[in-house]
C-alpha cells in the first residue's frame, strides 16, 4: 500500500518530492588504531551528522562521517527508526562517502530520494537544511559569496567548494549537513564558522563526479599531476627564470616519480604557464567562466577524467613548451599522508617494535608535532627525495619493549631501519621476510641510521620472547599486507 | 680548629654586637686590632657587562651587570666563577668591610667549567689577607660553609649546609659541559656565584649554581675541578677540557656481546660512534669495544672505579690535558689490543656551547643577514627549519664540520622593496651560492661581494624549494638604503 502511494505521488508531482523527505540521520562509531601501541585500538569516540537518500537506497554523506568507522546507524528523522549501513564507495581526500543499509532497507523505503542539481554559481541561493530533535526540518537560507577550492577533511588537498554565508542556529555536533537549491541537492556543508557565519561547503560538481565514477561499483578516485609548486611572485625569482611579465607562472619544487607528471616528462624547475588553455597566473589561480578565480588543482580534479590527457603549457630553461601528462591517481608516497580504514602495519620481533613511517604516526606526538616528533623522522617527511631511494616505506624502529631479548637498548627508539643481516629493507614485509631467516650466527643484525647504528638480535632468544608477549596479552605480533 | 675558631670570633663581632661591647669592656681580645681572617679573603665582585645581542649582530649589545663573590687564593690570584666576569666592561672588587672599589681584570676564563682568574690592577691594599688553601673532596654528610656576598644584604654571608650528594652533572653556564659536582643543603643564591665553599679552613667547592626545581640546593664547583683548572692554566693559557670524541653505548645485551665475541662478564663498553677527526678518529672504529682505559677496567656501562670511586671513565679524561695520552685496551673483531691516543682540542665541539667574549659574526648583503650557526644564535632565534635543526644535531657526530665550517644561516630579511618577497627563506641553513658550495661565511661573503658579479645571485638553501634570486644590479642602491634604514654602519663582521 505505501509504495503505491509513492508512486502516485510521483506521477502527480515528479519535481515536489521536498528535499527533507531525503534526510537521514547517521551516527557513526569511529575507532582508530594507537600509533605508539599498533597492536591495539584507541577508545572509540562517535561521530553524528546527516545524510542524503539518492535513487537506488544510496546514502551520501562526508568521508569525516565514515572514515576509520567500526559502526555506522542510520536513523530517521524523528529517531524512532534504524537501519545498520556500510560503506560502498570513500574518497577521503574529496570528504565524501556513499553508504548503503546493511541488511534490508527498512525505514529507507518511506523516504524520497533527491535528484542531483546543476552546478551553482556564486550569488546563487541555496537552502542549508538541518533536523530539529523531534523531527522537523530546519532550512536556512545562504548566498554563496564565492568559489574556492577548499580542504575540508584530508589536509592538503584542494576540491572545489562554496563558501556561503548564513546565519545558522548551531545544533548538533557535526557539520554533514546537505544543502539544495531549487530543492536539488547542490552540495554538503561540512564546517561553520559562527563568528563570520560563514560555511565551507563541497560542491555539486565534485560531488557528482564522486556518484559518477562509483557507479559502476569500483571507485576509482581523483586524478593527480602529482607534482609540488611554489607562486612566482617574486619579481627577481622572475627574472632569473626569464618569466615575462605578462605571464604568471607556478614554479615546479617535485616532481613524484612515476605519478602522471612524471611519466610526461615534467622537471623540477619548470614553469606551469596554463593547463588546458587556461592561464595560470603567479599565485596558481586561473579565470573559470562561471566560477570566478579558482586556485589551479580544479583544472585537474574538477573537470577530465582519469586516464584523459591534459595539455600543460610549461616554460623551461626559458623556453616554452607543450606537455600532455594522462591523468591518474598520484603515486604511492613514501610516506603516506593519511591511513584512514586502515589497521597500521607493525611487527614485534623480540620486543623491538617496527613500523611503516606515516603522517598520522608522526601527527600522534601531539599538538606540537611539527616540533616535537623526532628530528630524524620529521627530516623524512620534509624531504622524502632523500630517503626515497630502494625504499617503498620508511620502517621505523619505533620503540623497545623491555623484554630479555631487548636487555640494555632501553634508550634506543624513533631510528629509521636500513638493513637486516645486510638486506636493505624496502618496506615491513620485507623486514618480516629478512627477519624469518636465521643467519648462520643465530643472531640478527640491525642497521639503523643512529647510534648505535647496529642492534642484536638473538633468534632463538626472541622468539621465545615473541611467545611470551603474546601470553602476556598482545593480540598479535605483526600486521602486514603483501605486496603485489 | 683554630681557623674555626677564629671563623666564631669575627662573626661575633660584626654582628651581634655593641651592647655585648659594653657589657663586656675589659674583654683583650675585642680590643686588640683583629688579625684578618678568611672572611677578608672572600671579596665582591661588582660586574658591568655588555652583552652582544645575536639579533641585531651589528648592535652594541644590552648593557647590565650584577655582583658575585670572589676569593683570594695567591699573590694577585682571585678566584671566582666564569659567569661572574662574563661578558664584562668593568671589574671591581671591594674587600668586606671598605667601600673602596678597586679595578680588576680577568687573567683566566674557563667557560667550561665555569672558573675564572682575575687579578687587580693594584693588589697593594690586599697584601696580607690570607690565601685561601684548595682543600680535597668533602665526605657525603660532611658540613661545610658557603661564604659570599649573595642577595639579601650588604655584607658578607655564611651559611652552612651538608654535602648531600657528589655527582658527575651539567654545568649551566656553558649549557654543553659535565663535570663533577657536589651538591649541598644549604642555599646558594644569586650573588654567592664564585664564593668559597670551606671545611676544615679550607675550601672544597666554589658556589656555582642553584636548581629552580628543588629548595635548599645548591651545588659546587668541587676541588679536583679547580685543581684541573690551576694546573691548566699555569703554562699562561687556557687549552679546555678535553674528550675523546666517541659516544659510548652500553654492552649490557647477550646478543650484542655475542657479536662482538664477548664472553658475559659485564666488561667492556661499544664504541657506537667515533667524532669524525676527532681525537679518536683513526684510533677507534665504530664497533670497537673499549676494555680498559689507563689501566682502569671498564665496566659494560662505560663506567670504572678510580680510588674505590665509581665513576664514569670520563673522568680519566677529564683531569688530563691537551697532548696528554690515554691508554686503551681495545677489542676488534675479538682481537685484543692496546693503544695510545692524544688528546686534542676539539675545537667543533663548542657549536653546541654558549660563547661569551665573542662579537658576533655576519654579513648583511642587501637586506639579508647571514650568521654562523651557533648555540648563541640558536638561543637567539628558537630555528623550527627541519633541516637547519637536523644540520645542527649531526655537526659534529656525523662530521658535517669537514663540508661546513661554518653553518650559515639566513637570519633576517630586512623589510625592503627590493627583499619584499624573500622573507620565506628565513631561518635556513645556505648550501650553495653561484653555484659554489658554502664552507664559511667569509666565502659566502667573498661570493657574494666579488667584482663581476653574475646577472643574478642565487642562493640556495638546505631543504628549500626554490633558489632566492639577487639582482645583482640592485644590490649597490639597495645595500646603501637598507644599511641606512636599518642604521647598520659596517655590512659585515667576518672574525
Amino acid at each position: 500500500m505505501k509504495k503505491l502511494l509513492i508512486l502516485t505521488l510521483l506521477l502527480i508531482k515528479p519535481l515536489a518530492a521536498a528535499p527533507e523527505d531525503s534526510l537521514v540521520r547517521i551516527n557513526s562509531t569511529i575507532q582508530t588504531y594507537s600509533a605508539s601501541q599498533p597492536w591495539e585500538k584507541n577508545p572509540p569516540r562517535s561521530r553524528r551528522g546527516l545524510g542524503i537518500l539518492l535513487p537506488g537506497h544510496r546514502i551520501l554523506t562526508t568521508a569525516a562521517m565514515a572514515a576509520d568507522s567500526i559502526y555506522i546507524e542510520l536513523q530517521s528523522a524523528d529517531s524512532t527508526k534504524t537501519v545498520p549501513a556500510k560503506v560502498s564507495a570513500i574518497d577521503y581526500e574529496a570528504n565524501l562517502a556513499l553508504l548503503v543499509p546493511d541488511a534490508d532497507h527498512g525505514f529507507l523505503v518511506d523516504l524520497q530520494p533527491t535528484s542531483i542539481g546543476d552546478p551553482s554559481k556564486p550569488g546563487e541561493e541555496i537552502e542549508l537544511l538541518q533536523l530539529e530533535t523531534n523531527g522537523e526540518p530546519l532550512s536556512t537560507t545562504g548566498t554563496i559569496r564565492s568559489m574556492e577550492l577548499l580542504s575540508t577533511f584530508v589536509t592538503g588537498r584542494f576540491f572545489l567548494g562554496y563558501i556561503v554565508k548564513a546565519s545558522m542556529q548551531t545544533s548538533g555536533n557535526s557539520f554533514t549537513l546537505p544543502a539544495f537549491r531549487k530543492d536539488k541537492l547542490t552540495g554538503i556543508l561540512t564546517s561553520y564558522n559562527s563568528k563570520d557565519q560563514v560555511s565551507d561547503v563541497i560542491s555539486i560538481d565534485i560531488i557528482s563526479a564522486f556518484l559518477k565514477d562509483s557507479a559502476d561499483g569500483k571507485y576509482e578516485g581523483f586524478p593527480s599531476l602529482g607534482i609540488s609548486t611554489t607562486t612566482t611572485e617574486d619579481p627577481h625569482f622572475r627574472g632569473w627564470l626569464k618569466l615575462p611579465e605578462d605571464k604568471g607562472g607556478l614554479y615546479v619544487t617535485r616532481v613524484l616519480p612515476k605519478g602522471s607528471a612524471d611519466l610526461a616528462g615534467m622537471k623540477k624547475g619548470d614553469v606551469i604557464l596554463g593547463i588546458s588553455g587556461f592561464a595560470i597566473d603567479r599565485r596558481g589561480y586561473f579565470k573559470h567562466p562561471g566560477y570566478g578565480t579558482l586556485f589551479w588543482p580544479h583544472l585537474v580534479r574538477g573537470g577530465p577524467a582519469m586516464g584523459e590527457k591534459v595539455a600543460i603549457e610549461i616554460l623551461r630553461d626559458g623556453t616554452p613548451m607543450t606537455l600532455e601528462p594522462t591523468l591518474k591517481k598520484a603515486p604511492l608516497p613514501l610516506i603516506p599522508n593519511s591511513l584512514y580504514d586502515e589497521a597500521p602495519p607493525f611487527l614485534i620481533k623480540g620486543g623491538l617494535v617496527f613500523q611503516e613511517l606515516s603522517k598520522p604516526y608522526l601527527e600522534a606526538f601531539g599538538k606540537d608535532w611539527a616540533t616535537r616528533a623526532p628530528l630524524n623522522l620529521l627530516d623524512v617527511l620534509s624531504n622524502p627525495e632523500d630517503y626515497e631511494e630502494g625504499r617503498r616505506r620508511v620502517v621505523v624502529l619505533t620503540r623497545v619493549v623491555a623484554t630479555e631479548a631487548t636487555i640494555g637498548y632501553d634508550r634506543i627508539a624513533s631510528q629509521i631501519v636500513k638493513s637486516v643481516d645486510g638486506q636493505a629493507i624496502a618496506g615491513l614485509p620485507e623486514l618480516a621476510a629478512a627477519l624469518e631467516k636465521s643467519p648462520e650466527n643465530g643472531i640478527h643484525t640491525i642497521e639503523t641510521d643512529e647510534e648505535p647504528y647496529q642492534i642484536f638480535l638473538d633468534v632463538a632468544l626472541s622468539d621465545q620472547v615473541d611467545r611470551d608477549l603474546l601470553k602476556r596479552g598482545l593480540p598479535i605480533l605483526k600486521r602486514l599486507y603483501t605486496l603485489e | 680548629m683554630r681557623i674555626i675558631t677564629q671563623i666564631i670570633i669575627p662573626l661575633a663581632f660584626c654582628g651581634i654586637l655593641p651592647a655585648q661591647l659594653k657589657e663586656l669592656p675589659a674583654t683583650p681580645q675585642i680590643s686588640a686590632i683583629p688579625q684578618p681572617t678568611l672572611y677578608d679573603s672572600v671579596v665582591k665582585i661588582e660586574v658591568a657587562t655588555q652583552v652582544p645581542d645575536y639579533r641585531t649582530p651589528w648592535n652594541s649589545g644590552r648593557f647590565s651587570g650584577g655582583t658575585g663573590t670572589g676569593f683570594i687564593i695567591g699573590p694577585n690570584q682571585i678566584l671566582t666563577n666564569a659567569h661572574v666576569v662574563s661578558d664584562n666592561r668593568r671589574l671591581l672588587v671591594t674587600r668586606r668591610g671598605s667601600s673602596q672599589k678597586h679595578v680588576a681584570r680577568v687573567k683566566h676564563v674557563a667557560h667550561d667549567c665555569d672558573l675564572a682568574l682575575i687579578e687587580l690592577q693594584d693588589f697593594a691594599p690586599f697584601e696580607g689577607l690570607p690565601y685561601l688553601k684548595i682543600g680535597g673532596m668533602p665526605r657525603l654528610e660532611s658540613r661545610v660553609s658557603a661564604i659570599g656576598y649573595p642577595v639579601g644584604g650588604e655584607r658578607l654571608s655564611v651559611t652552612q649546609g651538608v654535602v648531600s650528594r657528589i655527582d658527575f652533572s651539567s654545568y649551566s653556564h656553558s649549557r654543553a659541559d659535565s663535570h663533577l659536582v657536589i651538591q649541598i643543603d644549604a642555599a646558594i643564591n644569586p650573588g654567592n656565584s664564585g664564593g668559597p665553599v670551606v671545611q676544615d679552613g679550607k675550601v672544597v667547592g666554589v658556589a656555582f649554581q642553584g636548581n629552580t626545581q628543588a629548595d635548599n640546593v645548591g651545588y659546587i664547583i668541587p676541588t679536583p675541578v679547580v685543581k684541573r683548572f690551576l694546573k691548566d692554566i699555569s703554562d699562561g693559557n687556557y687549552d679546555h677540557y678535553m674528550d675523546l670524541g666517541i659516544s659510548p653505548f652500553p654492552l649490557f645485551n647477550p646478543a650484542m656481546r655475542t657479536a662482538y665475541q664477548l664472553p658475559a662478564d659485564g666488561k667492556g663498553v661499544l664504541v657506537a660512534n667515533v667524532v669524525p677527526a676527532g681525537p679518536a678518529d683513526g684510533v677507534l672504529e665504530r664497533g670497537d669495544v673499549l676494555l680498559s682505559i689507563d689501566g682502569n677496567a671498564i665496566d659494560s656501562a662505560g663506567n670504572i672505579r678510580i680510588a674505590g670511586e665509581f665513576v664514569d671513565m670520563n673522568e680519566i679524561v677529564e683531569r688530563k690535558f691537551a697532548g696528554d695520552k690515554v691508554s686503551l685496551s681495545v677489542l676488534r673483531d675479538g682481537k685484543k689490543f692496546e693503544k695510545d691516543l692524544t688528546l686534542k682540542e676539539f675545537p667543533h665541539s663548542r657549536i653546541y656551547a654558549i660563547q661569551y667574549e665573542q662579537i658576533p659574526r655576519y654579513s648583511f648583503f642587501a637586506g639579508l643577514v647571514f650568521q654562523p650557526l651557533d648555540l648563541n644564535l640558536f638561543a637567539s632565534f628558537k630555528f623550527d627549519d627541519r633541516r637547519l635543526r637536523q644540520i645542527f644535531a649531526d655537526y659534529v657526530s656525523k662530521g658535517l664540520f669537514r663540508e661546513m665550517e661554518d653553518v650559515v644561516v639566513l637570519t633576517r630579511v630586512e623589510n625592503d622593496r627590493l627583499t619584499t618577497r624573500m622573507g620565506g627563506f628565513a631561518g635556513m641553513a645556505v648550501s650553495d651560492v653561484n653555484g659554489t658550495k658554502i664552507k664559511n661565511l667569509r666565502q659566502l661573503h667573498e661570493i657574494l661581494n666579488a667584482p663581476n658579479p653574475p646577472e643574478f645571485h642565487v642562493i640556495e638553501f638546505n631543504g628549500a624549494n626554490r633558489p632566492l634570486v639577487v639582482p645583482s644590479a640592485e644590490v649597490a642602491a639597495a645595500q646603501k638604503r637598507i644599511m641606512a634604514q636599518v642604521g647598520i654602519t659596517k655590512a659585515a663582521q667576518l672574525d
